[in-house]
């Protein structure tokens, strides 16, 4: 390899969307076909593959003669993706379809994994596989292995935190569920990744267990060759963009850390206050009974906290399932980026190391030696490779938290809604005027 | 309609215990030193045509609270609160107001105010005042009397006690009442020296009442279940209120967190750091809204309050029924043994064990004179004990006719006043909501801008 950064494979920068060939069009190619259409689904499965430059016979607008079901579950994964930029895609996956397998030995729930492609290297354009936890797991081992110079998106945590949630129950799996389908999207947006072998079979291959026995089958050189630094070479200093990242994550984990437990305690604070709202609305149901004139407005006020209950519920099992895992996946996304620091100050190490041995000795000829190249080259690939991803990472996390946060501030408006109407509902019950009795 | 009200022009003198059966009382409207207050009075048939006709007259307003030191009773030194209550008049023609009391009083005069007034019109449901110590305190509340929030509620509870007093078609009259806002220095004297404090009826043989009373009006019996289940009621309302305005005091709080941590954020980031600060900022004012919010709420907390202390004095009311009742019921069984005796003594039949029998027996028989004297006391015992036996039932029947319409009245005011404080409660909760709407719209915009 030269000496240059690896050319970046789909991404082909931005493009107007007049510009933009059609996700489905091409496969992996760079170029941009012109015209823009939308596909149909019997397209894909007609369509013949080593055609790069294949124009969609439904060329022209976008509103052509393609089904509206396809366009819209089309668009729903453009928006999913997040993809603003407009990256050519040609790859959609997701994660859907929990289903829990009893069997003697143990219960375990799998996801079913759809998976829809015009690339090369997939022979179908679709596949549908079942995948549980563990299957997850080794993926994700497997491209950090295979690939250490690039930054691997995080895992919903392994075990249960408190122990006190049921792993069975319907939230903790439909939390995992998002997890996992933002784990699996997100290697697919990447440029690299999304194409790496193990990838490819996790998510395509009938039987995966026979594959992971078979042991590692591909490694690209460059993973091989970083495997074999033994580490134990000490860097000098970080050079400074990468010293900035470091300093970063750094506070950003602090940063998050704390939002983390501030969101805890207000959810725990918002239970305290729907229990006693539990309490208290039921009270007016007793004084109710009590009175002749003001039975009805009594009742009325009742069940209007019992309504505002309903929604404080709600709003707190949102944030519970919606608001804390993202925060919390953040989290380890960054603690993985501060691996991924230390895995290249190594290799840069290493590279400084050599060189200066070289020093050492005296070399007449002023060329240098072929490992320290080599030590070189990897040390360039690395930091391109994380520049790279550091600079995907930020624009993700910007688009990740303006949703999340917007999120947050959305069900809290949901929730004030809901009791503005409650109470405004009950003022004409409360200003009605009794007939006399 | 209530039968015609003590006069209240009698001076110095307290009205009368229940509202005199004669028809003929009342009527005057004896206008004795107060020449300068012209008073309107009802028309002679003794009917009120004007409930509050002191309102229409009069404004009264506790304006003001104001720390004073003095020494007790036991020459110690205390501090305590005082109240100007500012009375005005208010002229018909262009309705400006023009004041024409002021004076100062503190929380114990109200009290001896209000004991007079039960005393002496245990027929009326009287306004409760406020609390003496702060109950069903909040954590954030001070349970502290000196705290100027809590003279401040109570400010407005004692103004809203001679408000009710005054309005009252009854109460209103009162000499008693009316010295109260016009004569500062010597009221507690003159008070005292009514004596009311003698005609108060014992807890004990009030106690003893309820107990042996065997056919109350069943409306009051009714009543008095009524009044202790709505004090207990109302009571657990407030305390599971206070302990929902303490979680929600929490909720809020903790949000203001948000603030600092997103400027900390803020301050690494890039293009997310204005979007993170501005909303930070929208946290801190959603923060700090709980204060004003549950401040409000305390009003709505007083209100009820009133009704749970309205509830003692509806009790109070059914206990006297009850005593006059047992009263009654008491002369009666002793008239009835009475003509007993003196039938037996006449008939010499002895069908009841009197220790006059017992003796006779032992002693041997009475002379006939003796016998005679002893039938001649019975008997105007007996004669006199059928008056007593008769105005007693008068005035039980009074009594019960006009507490039963002082009640009647109170229910309607029940109604309004709760009616009145439900509506403004919920108006606080939809004021709280749109708020709360507000914030996080602005928060919202904030962050989509990151």
């Amino acid at each position: 390899m030269s000496g240059g950064p690896p050319k970046a494979l789909p991404s082909t920068g931005p493009h107007s969307l007049r510009d933009m060939p059609h996700p489905l069009a091409g496969s992996s190619s760079e170029e941009a076909v012109g015209g823009d259409s939308t596909p149909s689904p019997d397209l894909l499965m007609a369509r013949s593959f080593g055609d790069k430059d294949l124009i969609l016979p439904n060329g022209g607008t976008p509103a052509g003669t393609s089904s509206p079901a396809s366009s819209s579950s089309l668009l729903n994964r453009l928006q999913l993706d997040d993809d603003i930029d407009g990256e050519t895609r040609d790859l959609f996956v997701t994660v859907d379809d929990p289903k829990k397998h009893v069997c003697t030995m143990e219960t375990y729930i799998t996801y079913r994994i759809t998976t829809k492609s015009t690339r090369v290297e997939f022979d179908l354009p679709e596949y549908s596989v079942r995948r549980r936890y563990q299957d997850f797991d080794w993926l994700r081992n497997k491209l950090e292995e295979s690939q250490p110079t690039h930054l691997i998106p995080p895992l919903p945590e392994k075990f249960v935190v408190k122990g006190v949630v049921d792993r069975f129950s319907e939230e903790f799996v439909e939390t995992r569920r998002k997890a996992l389908d933002k784990f699996l999207k997100r290697i697919t947006d990447h440029p690299v990744l999304s194409f790496n072998e193990h990838f490819h079979v996790f998510l395509t291959a009938k039987d995966l267990n026979a594959y992971k026995k078979q042991g590692m089958a591909l490694l690209t050189r460059v993973g091989e060759s970083v495997k074999h630094v033994t580490g134990g070479y000490k860097l000098r200093s970080r050079p400074l963009e990468f010293a900035a990242v470091g300093e970063y994550l750094d506070t950003f984990a602090l940063k998050l850390g704390t939002i983390d437990r501030i969101a805890q305690r207000i959810i725990k604070e918002e239970i305290e206050y729907l229990v006693e709202l539990r309490e208290y609305g039921p009270v007016y149901s007793t004084w109710s009974a009590l009175e002749g004139e003001l039975a009805e407005p009594l009742e009325g006020v009742s069940a209007c906290i019992g309504n505002c209950s309903a929604a404080l519920e709600e709003l707190t099992d949102d944030m519970t399932e919606d608001f804390l895992p993202v925060l919390r996946e953040y989290i380890l996304y960054s603690d993985s980026m501060k691996s991924v620091l230390k895995k290249r100050d190594q290799v840069q190490a290493e590279y400084e190391a050599k060189l200066e041995a070289v020093a050492v000795r005296k070399e007449e000829r002023p060329k240098v030696p072929a490992d320290v190249e080599k030590c070189q080259d990897r040390m360039e690939c690395f930091n391109a490779d994380l520049k790279a991803d550091m600079e995907r990472w930020q624009n993700n996390k910007r688009q990740d938290f303006r949703q999340l946060l917007m999120g947050m501030a959305d069900k809290n408006i949901h929730y004030y809604e809901k009791c503005l109407m409650a109470w405004e509902s009950i003022i004409p019950l409360l200003q009605e005027k009794q007939e006399a009795k | 309609m209530e039968q015609a009200p003590p006069d209240p022009e009698r001076l110095l003198q307290p009205a009368p215990l229940e509202p005199l059966g004669n028809p003929d009382a009342g009527l005057e409207s004896v206008v004795v030193e107060e020449a300068d207050r012209p008073r309107d009075e009802g028309p002679g048939d003794g009917t009120m045509t004007e409930n509050n006709f002191w309102l229409k007259k009069i404004e009264i307003s506790v304006s003001e609270a104001e720390k004073r030191t003095g020494r007790n009773a036991m020459n110690m030194q205390e501090t305590y609160t005082a109240y100007l209550i500012e009375t005005r008049s208010v002229e018909h023609i262009d309705g400006q107001s023009v004041l024409t009391d002021s004076l100062w009083r503190r929380y114990s005069e109200f009290e001896l105010l209000r004991n007079y007034l039960l005393v002496c019109y245990p027929h009326i449901v009287v306004p409760p005042l406020p609390e003496k110590r702060a109950e069903f305190v909040w954590h954030k509340l001070s349970a502290d009397n000196m705290d100027p929030d809590f003279v401040e509620r109570r400010r407005i509870g004692l103004e809203n006690f001679l408000l009710r007093v005054a309005s009252h078609p009854i109460l209103c009259r009162d000499k008693i009442f009316y010295l109260f806002l016009t004569q500062e220095g010597n009221w507690k004297e003159t008070v005292n020296e009514t004596g009311f404090q003698l005609k108060a009826d014992s807890r004990l043989k009030a106690l003893n009442a309820t107990f042996r009373v065997k056919n109350p009006d069943k409306r009051f019996t009714e009543l008095k279940h009524y009044s202790d289940e709505l004090q207990s009621v109302i009571s657990h309302l407030l305390r599971v209120r206070a302990r929902v305005a303490d979680r929600l005091y929490g909720v809020y709080k903790v949000h203001g967190n948000y603030g600092r941590v997103f400027s900390e954020w803020s301050a690494i980031e890039k293009e997310m750091g204005d979007g993170l600060q501005s909303a930070g900022h929208h946290m801190d004012v959603y923060a700090s809204s709980i204060d004003d919010i549950l401040e409000d709420e305390e009003h709505y907390a007083d209100q009820l309050k009133e009704y749970l202390f309205y509830a003692e004095a509806l009790r109070a009311v059914c206990r006297k029924h009850e005593l006059m009742q047992y009263d009654l019921e008491m002369a009666a069984q002793d008239l009835a043994s009475k003509k007993q005796q003196c039938e037996e003594l006449a008939t010499g039949t002895v069908r009841t064990f009197s220790l006059k029998g017992m003796t006779t027996k032992l002693f041997g028989q009475e002379t006939p004179e003796q016998r005679e004297a002893r039938i001649k006391v019975l008997e105007e015992q007996i004669s006199e004990g059928e008056q007593q036996l008769k105005s007693k039932n008068l005035e039980g029947r009074e009594f019960v006719k006009n507490a039963w319409a002082d009640i009647e009245r109170f229910k309607e005011q029940k109604n309004r006043d709760l009616k009145e404080a439900l509506i403004s409660y919920a108006v606080m909760q939809i004021s709280m909501c749109k708020k709360g709407i507000q914030v996080w719209t602005n928060a919202k915009e904030c962050f989509s801008k990151m």
